[in-house]
């Protein structure tokens, strides 16, 4: 056995995120990893690279126990991860970047300098070996996406890895390029290297991988050969046995009334996207990361450019401006409170009245008293925990923070809201209360678009689902029918590649 | 997290209090230390004098302000102020009106400060290189006007406009009053209106406030008109206080204004600069000028003492205000 785990756990701060794992890799075998968003499979996989260490059970390489202090210990043992980010030197030339770091030295007259034709020969061979024709003396900003990734998977490879783990390597490339870069990953077995894989698309592991293990709330469901399951039965494993109810509301939504309405729109990440919105509506958008949810706000908005299709507000067409949105109460939470969405040192009463800030003057002056009574309104309505209106908004946490961008909209008396992935990085019960509060204006007759990748909140808090694969609409589910996470489950997590899809 | 923040001890509300006041202190300081070691110091008559020596940077400062707290910077200040000075000079001499120069002034201040507007807010240069390259061009302008020589004035000149900078209300300077009546200004335009509130919201997060609606690169633009006009405001009373127009003139003006709005943004625990900050920040950088050159320390000392006060004032609030930001 190249690399075995047992009962391997881990607790941040007393919270146990990663409980008793057993897991073993051959060498020559592909296998894969799967699970949810939060499941546990990177808790696992920062292990293995040394990244964390783990607090009970163990692991053995060769059959030898090994315990990885940091990054670089297990780099030594021979653990390496192709990271979904590629961090290459642009102006490196090939070469440069497959040894940065690691440059091949040699001594001449008591000098140490680095052996360049070495290192260009080894890059030569190790492209050689992969059937991929880069010139090593290129540089690295002429290359295409995915021959970075093969450059970046070179660096690793001229290391002469053990274990080679690879993280959604696939995101962000086309289907040819997909497609070649699943044959070398392949044909590193034959290298004797063990490769963990982790992808969200079903159909990419069904293609490679030998055998799979499933996460699921920091714990393994099981490990399975990928002769024995089917997409099907691999979505089961993954989302288990839950019971999800539908928040109460007290109004329907209105199908007559169309708010919004998107007709084949594309940009440079969506393609033909078509999606309407009703009166008293909440319409979710899934789909993992980078599958184009934020785009559809950023362009209905009028942040991102439209190329081709048509917006209609209540039938009427429009084109996308933030400055429309505004005067016609377009709503736009962002995705990263944090960078696009407050004024860290502004109070919370200033980030209450920021886009309606005209309606707040008195003369030339803004009425100050009417902002902290608009804002203590709002801090009571909405539950919002803080000192006062005039405390800086930075000493608020997450989902405080984000119950005041929702008064900033709330008080423009919005009738579209945009709202990406509005409960990221908020505490269990702030989300309870966003959620009712999203539930409270679509009864008071707002639509509401909710855009997030975590599928149980919106099954929970939407009317309708639409599921977003590769910038394009994959399938529309209605939720409270039978199976419909599983059914979503297993369209956010196909590829794109079989055709599907409405278009 | 109230709570904790509340229930921090007196350690840190000693903190919260250097972080607010720490500059205001120090300057209180240095006024006492000037105030025994120089008996001519702490006279109505050194007093005055201080103001008046103040008036023009902090006229310079507060425009300074708009453009800082919009996030931005402006580098050709000093060279600015200089060719809106000769420019002033060549016309009011030339028509003999006070007016139009006062005009040739404004349409020249108001001329730099869209170039850099838009280059800047527009074009997407970087602050520092789009204004420091227009300076340079001030620069070369200012010299090839003059030949590098100065610009005077004969003695029949306007009394209005010798007034400007020299006369007096009562026992007060004309230039304080200006600089008072502006402070109160542009306190009033940052700290109260929408204008104001928008421009801190792009210093503060310039995509936040774009997705709030704020029309980012068109108040940016403002902040360098606005810092233009400030220019050409000081540039008119420097110009009759020295009774001339002076090729060099008023380069020193871009250190100090940069030390003024610096030390603005380390008062009131605000992180931003303040109107009422600038001129704060103004006074003790005048200050350091007047009480040193009483103690007769030699110029090129008041240069050391300048940098080291500057770079002190910004640790101690950093210090203070990085604690905070590490905690949160």
């Amino acid at each position: 056995m190249l690399l075995q785990a047992r009962g391997v756990g881990k607790a941040f701060s007393g919270v146990s995120v990663l409980r008793d794992i057993d897991f073993n890799l051959e060498a020559g075998e592909i296998h894969a990893l799967a699970g949810e968003n939060g499941a546990g499979k990177s808790t696992f996989i920062k292990i293995l690279s040394g990244v964390y260490s783990h607090d009970s059970g163990h692991i053995e390489l060769d059959n030898k126990t090994v315990e990885f202090k940091n990054i670089k210990n297990s780099e030594l043992a021979g653990i390496r991860t192709v990271h979904q980010e590629i961090n290459l030197v642009p102006f490196f030339k090939v070469y440069q970047n497959i040894f940065a770091g690691d440059e091949i030295r040699k001594n001449f007259l008591g000098i140490d300098y680095t052996d360049d034709t070495l290192m260009i020969k080894k890059s030569r061979e190790v492209f050689a070996k992969l059937c991929i024709d880069i010139d090593p003396l290129s540089y690295t900003h002429g290359l295409d996406t995915s021959r970075q990734r093969i450059v970046q998977i070179a660096k690793i490879l001229v290391q002469n890895p053990r274990v080679m783990i690879f993280d959604e390597p696939t995101t962000s490339l086309g289907e040819k390029e997909r497609a070649q870069l699943l044959e070398i990953i392949k044909s590193l077995k034959s290298q004797n290297i063990g490769i963990i894989y982790i992808s969200h698309n079903l159909d990419e592991i069904m293609e490679i991988a030998d055998r799979i293990s499933v996460f699921r709330d920091g714990a393994k469901v099981g490990s399975k050969d990928i002769e024995e399951c089917t997409k099907t039965s691999i979505v089961s494993m993954m989302i288990g046995k839950k019971e999800y109810v539908l928040y109460s509301r007290k109004e329907k939504p209105d199908p007559e009334a169309t708010l919004l309405r998107l007709e084949g729109l594309t940009n440079k990440k969506l393609k033909n996207v078509n999606i309407s919105l009703h009166k008293g509506e909440i319409l979710g958008i899934a789909g993992v990361m980078g599958a184009g949810k934020s785009e559809i706000a950023r362009a209905i908005y009028g942040i991102d450019k439209i190329e081709h299709g048509r917006t209609y507000l209540k039938e009427k067409q429009f084109n996308p401006d933030i400055h429309f949105s505004l005067n016609n109460r377009i709503a736009f939470v962002p995705e990263e409170r944090q960078a696009e969405g407050l004024v860290a040192n502004f109070s919370v009463e200033k980030n209450i009245s920021l886009a309606y800030l005209n309606s707040f003057k008195r003369g030339l002056k803004i009425d100050s008293k009417r902002e902290t009574a608009t804002a203590k309104e709002y801090i009571d309505t909405m539950g919002i925990k803080t000192a006062g209106p005039g405390q800086a908004i930075k000493f608020l946490s997450g989902g405080n923070q984000q119950k005041v961008i929702l008064s900033r909209w709330l008080y423009g008396d919005f009738e579209i809201g945009l709202f990406d992935e509005p409960t990221k990085g908020i505490d269990v019960k702030a989300k309870e209360d966003i959620y009712r509060l999203i539930g409270k204006m679509a009864d008071n007759g707002k639509g509401v678009i909710f855009f997030s990748s975590y599928l149980p909140e919106l099954l929970t808090v939407c009317d309708r689902i639409i599921v977003m694969v590769n910038g394009k609409v994959k399938g529309e589910y209605k939720t409270g029918e039978p199976d419909v996470e599983q059914h979503i489950f297993e369209a956010m997590l196909s590829g794109g590649t079989n055709n599907e899809c409405p278009d | 997290m109230n709570a904790q923040t509340e229930s921090n001890s007196a350690d840190a509300n000693k903190g919260e209090f250097f972080r607010k006041y720490g500059t205001v202190l120090a300057a209180v300081v240095i006024f006492i230390v000037f105030s025994i070691a120089a008996p001519r110091f702490l006279t109505s008559k050194n007093m005055f004098m201080l103001l008046r020596q103040m008036s023009i940077l902090t006229i310079i400062s507060l425009g300074f302000t708009f453009v800082m707290a919009a996030g931005g910077f402006d580098m050709s200040i000093g060279y600015s102020i200089g060719l809106v000075s000769i420019i002033f000079a060549i016309v009011m001499i030339g028509t003999g009106s006070l007016l139009l120069g006062c005009l040739a002034a404004l349409i020249v201040g108001l001329l730099v400060g869209s170039l850099n507007g838009f280059l800047i807010a527009y074009i997407g240069l970087p602050d520092f290189i789009g204004s420091f390259a227009v300076g340079s061009i001030l620069y070369g302008l200012k010299m090839l006007i003059t030949r590098g020589n100065p610009i005077y004035f004969d003695d029949n000149v306007s009394k209005v406009f010798v007034f400007l900078g020299q006369g007096f209300v009562g026992p007060i300077p004309f230039p304080v009053i200006l600089m008072v009546v502006y402070a109160v200004l542009t306190a009033f335009v940052l700290g109260k209106t929408p204008f104001g509130r928008r421009i801190y919201a792009i210093g503060g997060n310039s995509l936040a406030a774009l997705y709030a609606g704020i029309k980012i690169k068109r108040y940016r633009f403002s902040t360098f008109i606005i810092s233009g006009f400030s220019i050409a405001f000081s540039s008119v009373i420097m110009t009759s206080r020295i009774a001339s127009a002076q090729p060099l003139g008023g380069e020193e003006y871009l250190m100090d204004a940069i030390s003024s709005v610096y030390l603005s943004t380390t008062m009131f625990g605000e992180g931003e600069p303040t109107a009422k900050g600038t001129f704060i920040g103004a006074f003790i950088i005048t200050m350091l000028t007047n009480g040193l050159t009483m103690l007769n320390v030699p110029y090129y000392f008041q240069y050391i003492t300048k940098g080291v006060v500057v770079i002190l004032a910004v640790l101690i609030s950093v210090t203070y205000g990085q604690k905070m930001r590490v905690k949160f």
